[in-house]
């Protein structure tokens, strides 16, 4: 009797520890000579020690419709999924296990250890991340029109959208339908090199299409971070790319039913911003590097920066004002004079759109010389990207902080947040320049006759473009109440502070409807 | 060889290089003027000026190749 009990327990930890050996030394050294971690180590790094729990440890493909299956040799069905703590919050896992059959997605661990683990997220309400290093679907499981029963991840996804937090880190390929999972998260870090991601492998591209090219050339970082805007931030390695999931969750409530975590941070709420002056040149026409500013405004090394080098004349990110987390938006005078353009607002507006369903509180930074004009962009329909930044600024209910801090112009200004978009506070700096057009452009069109019949035209259109000039400034529309004060500019972190304060309790309440049509 | 171009439509404002010049990493090769600013184009590398393909007041296209870089 005590002789099988002692066996069976002892086979339970045979099967536990053949499991947790993954693929076997010979994939294990080989996926760190990739320069990769194993899906093991990752979680390791991924939640706080010893708060890892395994769900379906011990599944393993099995036989499906007559097919030959290799249980032995596919631990754990090639996904390792569960849960546990990040700075004590929980977080739900569903990592792929590159040494097992490439981490390709097969029936038991799709079907049932992915689907269980959103399932019990969503019931709890808590974050969700997937960790890919997958070649995709299983084509020997997914071939044929069974296929037809497949993809339900996907409407999950959304219906997760805006609920829980999603986070798809791309630790190695994401190849097929499966890079869907990144395309419908919230959060996208990149590692250099080893990542990629495609609507189709390398392979299937050849045969589809006969073009050839590499995974890593169609679907790198260097594409996604770049070019596509599908990734949000490069990172150099597995480490910084768990680290970057870690932080970015800091920012962010477990659901869309709680508030945004308030963190201490020690930085006075009084403080008073120094160094503006050597930041941001009043010269409107001059480029600084904003992300100075949003630095010096915000809590001592609580700015984070999301998709950092995509459409870069939009800046965006998580900082602290004061211990609350906060989502900056602010124009980039360094990149394209900050004027806006299709992949900023499409950049932004995704961004705000986050912010406004996971309850954190949004920062407008103006300096916006307005949206790019001119046939080129035209073509790119600007207008419908445009709109959606328009329609996100709008729909946004969280506390909404305005500073512009130059440029105002146009619907740059609208789309950042302008008065008609309900900011809880709107201040502006002393030199802010608020107008339709700047004087230039006003001039041209109001007084072009008078300038062409002028004997010194260049004299007369300056003269004219000083008179216009000195009603752009900010004390026009604070003296029609238009915006709430012009403040020192030293000033701007305790008045960011106090209008997320005073809207603490705000409550918009906006017609039913079953959902709006985002110009998408 | 780098090909620097212009991030958008405008005018050159300033040449601020020259053939033959060396340029370390974000040093300004030139000035555009678009959108009522100045849109410093700095060297993406360091290297040497091979050819300045644009001229002061002239119109660039988006993507218009403005500094040649070796």
């Amino acid at each position: 009797m005590s002789d099988d009990y002692g066996r069976l327990v002892g086979e339970l930890h045979t099967r536990r520890k053949k499991n947790l050996a993954m693929g076997g030394a010979e994939k294990v050294d080989k996926q760190h000579q990739r320069g990769k971690l194993t899906v093991r180590e990752r979680l390791e790094l991924l939640y706080d020690p010893g708060t890892f729990v395994e769900l379906g440890l011990l599944a393993s493909q099995q036989s499906l419709r007559g097919a030959e299956a290799d249980p032995d040799g596919t631990p754990a069905d090639g996904v390792v999924t569960g849960h546990g703590e990040i700075e004590g919050r929980q977080v739900w896992v569903i990592a792929y296990d590159f040494t097992v059959m490439a981490g390709s997605m097969g029936a038991v661990g799709e079907q049932f250890k992915a689907a269980r683990v959103r399932e019990l997220a969503l019931r709890y309400r808590k974050p969700i991340v997937w960790l890919l290093d997958s070649a995709g679907a299983r084509i020997q499981e997914a071939a044929g029109s069974t296929f037809a029963g497949t993809g339900w991840l996907f409407a999950e996804q959304v219906v997760m959208s805006g609920v829980i937090p999603q986070v798809a880190a791309m630790l190695g390929p994401c190849a097929a339908g499966t890079a869907y999972i990144p395309g419908l998260a919230d959060f996208v870090p990149m590692v250099k090199d080893t990542s990629s991601m495609a609507l189709g492998g390398a392979r299937l591209v050849k045969a589809a299409t006969g073009e050839d090219v590499t995974d890593h050339d169609m679907g790198g970082s260097q594409v996604h971070c770049y070019e596509s805007g599908v990734g949000d931030n490069e990172v150099a390695n597995d480490e910084e790319c768990i680290a970057t999931v870690r932080r970015f969750l800091s920012y962010l409530p477990s659901s869309n039913t709680e508030p945004a975590p308030f963190v201490e941070t020690g930085d006075p709420a009084e403080r008073l911003v120094e160094g503006l002056d050597k930041i941001v040149p009043v010269n409107p026409r001059a480029a600084y590097d904003v992300r100075k500013v949003v630095r010096a405004i915000f809590d001592h090394e609580s700015w984070f920066e999301v998709k950092p080098t995509w459409a870069k004349n939009i800046v965006i990110g998580f900082a602290r004002a004061g211990g609350h987390a906060v989502g900056v938006v602010a124009n980039q005078p360094m990149q394209k004079g900050g004027a806006l353009d299709s992949d900023a607002a499409d950049k932004a507006a995704r961004f705000i759109r986050m912010c406004d369903a996971f309850n954190v509180p949004l920062v407008y930074l103006m300096d916006v010389p307005g949206f790019m004009v001119g046939s080129q962009v035209e073509k790119e329909g600007i207008i419908r990207h445009g709109a959606k930044m328009l329609y996100a600024t709008s729909e946004a209910t969280v506390p909404k902080v305005t500073v512009i801090m130059r440029k105002a112009y146009g619907a740059g200004y609208y789309v950042m947040n302008g008065k008609g978009y309900q900011p809880d506070t709107i201040v502006a700096w002393p030199f802010a320049e608020i107008s339709v057009m700047g004087p230039e452009g006003a001039v041209n069109i109001i007084f072009n006759k008078q300038v062409e019949a002028s004997e010194n035209p260049e004299a007369t259109r300056a003269q004219l473009v000083e008179t216009i000039r000195a009603q752009i400034n900010p004390y026009l529309a604070a003296g029609w109440a238009m915006i709430d004060d012009v403040i020192d500019p030293a000033e701007t972190r305790r008045v960011i502070i106090k209008g997320i304060e005073q809207a603490r309790d705000k409550k918009i309440d906006r017609p039913w409807r079953k959902h709006g049509n985002i110009p998408v | 060889m780098t090909e620097v171009k212009a991030e958008l439509v405008g005018s050159v404002w300033k040449v601020k290089t020259q053939a033959g010049a060396q340029v370390a990493e974000e040093d300004e090769l030139l000035v555009l003027e678009s959108m009522k600013m100045e849109i410093p184009v700095t060297a993406p590398r360091a290297g040497t000026v091979k050819e300045v393909r644009v001229k002061e007041g002239e119109v660039v296209k988006e993507g218009q190749v403005l500094v040649v870089l070796e």
